[in-house]
This record gives C-alpha cells, sequence and structure tokens, in this order.
C-alpha cells in the first residue's frame, strides 16, 4: 500500500477530526477530507472504525437502573420541606461561628485571669523601683562587706563558707558586697566580729535596717 | 450547534424560566428530559445507584434554586452538566471512589431489551473506561456520549480548553492501546467500520 508524503501530518489531522465528525459538528470540508484521507489510510480507518464503536458503546443509555419518577418523586418531597432542608444547615453554620466566638472569648478570659493572678501574687515584687518608692527594705543581719583588693577569691570563699555567709548583692560601685547568713540560726552578731577579725576585710558593717 | 441542539436548547431555556418561576411541572419535564444522560454520565463516576441518584437531585435542586440566575452564557445542557459534574465529585468525595461491585448490583441490572450485542459492547467499554481516570472518563462520556465541543467540555469542568484537550488525548491513546486486545479479535472491530 502507498502512502502520500505527508502521512504523518494527515494521520495527525485525522486523529484530531474524528470525535468532531463522529459527533456530527465537524464542517462539511473537514468531514469531506476525512473520508477521503480515510479511503486511503487503513490505520486511520481501524482507527475511526474503533472510535465509531466508542461512540456508539457509550451513546447506549445506562445499565444502572435508576427509576426517574422515584426520583423525582424524591426531589418534590424535598422541595416541600426547605426549611428542615435548609435549616441544620444554616444553624450549623451560624452556630460553628457562634462557638468559635465564644471559644475565643472564653480562651481570653482564661488568659487574663492567669495573668492578673500572677501580677497579684507578684505584688510589690516588681523587678523595677521607682524613685518615690522606698528602699527595698534589707534582709536581717545583711552585712556590708569590703575585701582587700589582694585577697584571693580561694580566701574569699573559704572565709564566707566558714562563716555560713552567702552573697546576695554587690559589689557596687565602691566595692562592697551584701552578704546575709545562709543560716538562719548562725548570730550575724559573730559573724560580724568574725569578718572584722579577719585579714584581708577592709570593713564589714551591718546593714541598717529600715525604719 | 446543530437544529435540533438549538431547538433543544430553546426549549430547556423556556423551562428553565418556569422553574424561575416556582413551576413545578416544568422542573419535571427537564427532570424526566435530562435524567437518562445524567445517570449514564455519572455513572461514569460511580456505579452505585443510590450515590448517582442522590446526585441527580443534588444537582436538579441546584438548578431549582438558582433557575433564576441563568444568564444564557452557554447552553441550558452545558450549565446543568456543569452542576451535575460538581455534585458527582461531591458525592465522589463523600462516598470515595467505590469500584464497578457486580455483588452489590442487581444479576438483571442490564434491561431486558438488551441484545447479546449490546452486551458484549458494554463490557468492552466498561474495561477499558475501567483503566482511564476519573476526568479522563468524564471527558469521553462528555465528547463521545453527549456531544459536547471542547470549550463546553471546559466550562463544564472548569478548567482550560488545554487541560480537556490534553486529558481527551491521554484518554483516546489509553483507550486506542487496550481496546482492540479487548475486543477479542479484529473482526470485531471491522463491525464498527463505516
Amino acid at each position: 500500500m502507498t502512502f502520500p508524503k505527508d502521512t504523518a501530518r494527515d494521520c495527525t489531522r485525522a486523529w484530531e477530526a474524528m470525535p468532531w465528525v463522529l459527533q456530527e459538528s465537524a464542517s462539511e470540508e473537514q468531514r469531506d477530507w476525512l473520508t477521503d484521507h480515510l479511503a486511503q489510510c487503513e490505520s486511520c480507518r481501524a482507527e475511526f472504525a474503533q472510535q465509531s464503536r466508542l461512540r456508539l458503546a457509550l451513546s447506549l443509555p445506562s445499565d444502572i437502573p435508576i427509576d426517574a419518577n422515584v426520583g423525582l418523586k424524591r426531589l418534590l418531597g424535598r422541595l416541600d420541606m426547605p426549611e428542615i432542608v435548609e435549616a441544620p444547615v444554616r444553624r450549623r453554620s451560624g452556630g460553628w461561628l457562634t462557638r468559635a466566638l465564644v471559644a475565643a472569648v472564653l480562651v481570653q478570659a482564661v488568659g487574663v485571669s492567669v495573668l492578673g493572678m500572677k501580677l497579684w501574687s507578684a505584688g510589690d515584687q516588681s523587678s523595677y523601683r521607682t524613685l518615690s518608692q522606698e528602699t527595698a527594705p534589707a534582709a536581717p543581719g545583711s552585712i556590708h562587706v569590703v575585701p582587700d583588693g589582694g585577697m584571693k577569691l580561694a580566701d574569699w570563699d573559704a572565709l564566707l563558707h566558714s562563716l555560713h555567709l552567702q552573697v546576695v548583692g554587690g559589689p557596687n560601685e565602691v566595692g562592697a558586697y551584701t552578704v546575709v547568713p545562709a543560716d538562719p540560726v548562725t548570730p550575724a552578731r559573730n559573724a560580724l566580729q568574725q569578718l572584722r577579725a579577719t585579714q584581708g576585710i577592709r570593713l564589714a558593717e551591718p546593714v541598717a535596717a529600715t525604719p | 450547534m446543530n437544529d435540533a441542539d438549538t431547538d433543544a436548547d430553546a426549549t430547556d431555556r423556556m423551562l428553565l424560566q418556569r422553574m424561575a418561576a416556582g413551576d413545578r411541572v416544568a422542573l419535571g419535564v427537564m427532570y424526566r428530559s435530562y435524567h437518562g444522560r445524567l445517570t449514564r454520565f455519572l455513572s461514569r463516576v460511580t456505579r452505585r445507584a443510590d450515590v448517582i441518584e442522590e446526585a441527580i437531585n443534588d444537582c436538579f435542586w441546584i438548578a431549582w434554586q438558582k433557575a433564576g440566575t441563568f444568564h444564557g452564557d452557554s447552553r441550558v445542557s452545558t450549565w446543568i452538566m456543569g452542576i451535575a459534574y460538581r455534585c458527582g465529585l461531591k458525592a465522589l468525595r463523600q462516598h470515595g471512589d467505590e469500584p464497578v461491585d457486580d455483588d452489590a448490583l442487581p444479576e438483571d441490572r442490564t434491561p431486558a431489551h438488551d441484545p447479546d450485542e449490546d452486551r458484549e459492547l458494554r463490557d468492552w467499554l466498561g474495561k477499558g473506561l475501567d483503566r482511564l481516570s476519573v476526568d479522563q472518563r468524564i471527558v469521553i462520556e462528555l465528547v463521545y456520549g453527549v456531544g459536547h465541543s471542547l470549550d463546553e467540555v471546559a466550562v463544564i469542568m472548569q478548567c482550560p480548553v488545554g487541560t480537556v484537550k490534553a486529558r481527551l488525548f491521554h484518554a483516546r491513546v489509553k483507550l486506542r492501546n487496550v481496546l482492540p486486545a479487548l475486543a477479542g479479535d479484529s473482526s470485531t472491530l471491522k463491525e464498527g467500520m463505516r
């Protein structure tokens, strides 16, 4: 069998035209051209035959038995109770929005309450102090200690350890540390005297209690 | 669009106008007129009769509610098929893409008047369509079964024409590769030749 030179291009054109020729929406010119092409192209003829059979098969009525009258009756019944059908949808969507808003408000309320409790329990233990506020009262037994500049850190640590003292502040601008008894049982007065007696301690003064 | 299509569309528009005015008789006429093609169209999406009926009724429920909003941008059939397509996809999401379950279908589901040749044709088609995706089956049904143009299928499926072309092309290639083998012998093909 002989084919024209541009068989491939013509076969592509025939392939594209087949569905529209089969559904009779192709132009007369397109239909005539395809007829001519099929007369001389065996493969396109076979393809067109298969396409025709496909269209025939697809045009068969459905094999799934569904009674139109029963379906229509159900639909009309549905139309008769539109409120029942529509209402739950509306209520559900409105309820969803309302529930979301209520949940948001509740979460905010809980958050505000927790924050309020936290602030309340913190009381005046603020991490800052205004100039109008009185100085925070010193802990009982607090001592200001100025160690000598030549004192070794190990000696300083050993001294504090032996006197059961711990540093709670300092050094300030003059090099003074604030120490308090680590063990409340130890008399502060003894610690003060021992500090003063220790070599390497330039100054040891009790912190004046707030009047 | 040929003369028959134009006449059918004019009738559909008239029915739609009456539906917009609350005419249930018009709804009944439209429902019966489209029931067969919608059943076949939706059977390409699912094989469950209850799901198909639900999708058809959802489709006409929407058509009834929206009849007044139809502006005539397309054929009425294109508009209704578009609604049915979306209802079919919704049904598919809700009920899952359940394949043909022959056990769940009644034995005598094939119409009594169906001759052996038609039954054979259905089997051949069914096996071929099983090889396609849902979107490919729908495009094949809309083009070969219902007779819609590429533009109309694009409106129905709410996608670009190029996408429809691609789906049609791939579906045809796949069917070309499997259908001859499914036919059993070459003589079957020759029966369909003009």
